[in-house]
């Protein structure tokens, strides 16, 4: 056992790992932020995505010792107390959400996407959600509520129209 | 077995010190895309776990200037300056496919890197662990070949540099001693009349682990192809230079015949290296076309 330290969701936590844990691991098991799924464990389906120092990883593919002091968002870190973050608000507009599996990884895909590129092209989006895999929607949805979300996040991301 | 312990190595002396005190029983890990996965199937047992991703002299891509002595034709020794460009064995995928050092004529560097994996991936796999896992696969290496780079590999007492070519031995095993770590990669940079270029064949294009890939450095003059260097992925047990190839190019005026011939003698030299394998035939049609992306890529970037 181990004993470590790090930011999530704007938060200092510590908390005890085994050695063999990964990342994943950490967030679901010892922090309780189930948000972030499990779905291959193997580094293909983005389930698992999470936000570490602004770039996504997959969290199965990080060890949790690896994270010591660094700085993590999940999807739990998106919304405040009581409102939806844009990117969800979109998602839900948009129906682009079906069992909502894959969506966490999805959001956070689209947030950093959106951080780096504020108005993407259709392409570029389908290009930075590449890494998450969805087997419900066939994916136009998804493309078409991140559209809407940088639309939302460049007028402020306040609107409520 | 022993309990695994885990280490974060937060300087080089250090991580070459415990590499020192503990051979063999180390593992690196650096993006972990490779090793967790085997670490969790227990194909990796080791005592010690050892994080190198946070350590900064393996940050990072330069230029640094390299004195080369060579003879001349008189018989005097001349010393010329090389600017080289050199890549820590810590730096990401992502980081190459945005560096402004693989822009123009080194783009094919960048294409490669952006070949890889999904985004998620790229943000975590290491240059240096691609090349240590030395997979068929391994998108970054039949580029690296094509430029002829070196491994700078360290142990507590000495830094030593050796051709990538060299450094890769087998499948999965590079010429690496359990107190060694394989510390940047370095190359030529390119004259203006010098590019890479690089073209895959994959199953979709993120997570597609390589079919078939080349890459092609060609240097051009009068029209024609001075030199060329091509290295090819999943082509066989490790990525590999294709000097048969190269040397039916070399000389040659450019144009459709000659880079026809030399697809059809490429096809001709993969056939005969898979035979007997599945997939002989369907590669050796298919390289002929990665090939000749590869080329026109290249000579795309130097506006030819
Ligand atoms: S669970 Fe991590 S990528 Fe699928
Ligand atoms: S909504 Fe079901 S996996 Fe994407």
């Amino acid at each position: 056992m181990k004993e470590i330290s790090l930011r999530v969701n704007g938060e200092e936590r510590s908390a005890e790992i085994h050695e063999e844990m990964r990342l994943l691991d950490l967030l679901r098991d010892a922090l309780h932020l189930t948000g972030t799924k499990e779905g291959c464990g193997e580094g293909e389906c983005g389930a698992c995505t999470v936000i570490m120092e602004g770039k996504t990883v997959n969290s199965c593919m990080v060890m949790a010792f690896q994270a010591e002091g660094k700085e993590i968002i999940t999807i739990e870190g998106m919304a405040t107390k009581d409102k939806l973050h844009p990117i969800q608000r979109a998602f839900l507009e948009k129906g682009a959400v079906q069992c909502g599996f894959c969506i966490p990884g999805m959001v956070l895909s689209a947030k950093v996407l959106l951080d780096e590129n504020p108005i993407p092209t259709r392409d570029e989006i389908r290009e930075g959600i590449s890494g998450n895999l969805c087997r419900c929607t066939g994916y136009n949805k998804i493309v078409d509520a991140i559209e809407t979300a940088a639309g939302y996040l460049n007028t402020g991301g306040d609107s409520n129209a | 077995m022993a309990p695994l312990s885990v280490y974060r190595g937060a300087e080089l002396q250090q991580v070459l010190k415990l590499l020192q005190d503990h051979q063999g029983k180390v593992c690196i890990i650096a993006g972990g895309t490779d090793i967790i996965l085997k670490l969790r199937e227990k194909k990796l047992e080791p005592e010690v776990l050892l994080d190198i991703s946070g350590i900064n002299e393996l940050k990072g891509i330069s230029e640094y200037s390299k004195q080369l002595a060579d003879t001349g034709l008189d018989g005097l020794k001349r010393i010329t300056e090389q600017t080289m460009i050199k890549i820590g064995a810590g730096v990401t995928f992502s980081e190459i496919a945005k560096s402004p050092f693989f822009s123009q004529n080194l783009k094919g560097l960048a294409d490669a890197a952006l070949s890889v994996g999904s985004p998620q991936i790229r943000n975590a796999a290491t240059i240096g662990g691609n090349i240590c896992n030395a997979s068929p696969a391994a998108d970054i290496i039949p580029v690296l070949l094509a430029l002829e780079a070196e491994a700078i590999v360290r142990s507590r007492e000495k830094e030593e540099t050796m051709s990538l070519q060299g450094f890769i031995l087998d499948k999965g095993s590079v010429k690496l001693l359990p107190n060694q770590l394989l510390c940047s990669i370095a190359f030529s940079s390119l004259k203006e009349n010098q590019s890479l270029g690089f073209a895959k064949l994959g199953l979709r294009k993120a997570l597609a682990i390589s079919r078939i890939a080349v890459a092609a450095f060609v240097e051009v003059g009068d029209n024609a192809f001075k030199n060329v260097r091509l290295a090819s992925g999943a082509c066989g047990k490790i990525p590999k230079r294709e000097y048969e190839v190269e040397a039916c190019l070399e000389g040659k005026a450019i144009n459709d015949g000659s880079i026809e011939a030399a697809a059809e003698l490429f096809k001709q030299v993969l056939k005969e290296r898979l035979r007997g394998r599945s997939g002989a035939e369907y590669k050796g049609e298919a390289v002929k076309g990665v090939f000749k992306e590869a080329l026109r890529k290249a000579l795309g970037y130097q506006n030819i």
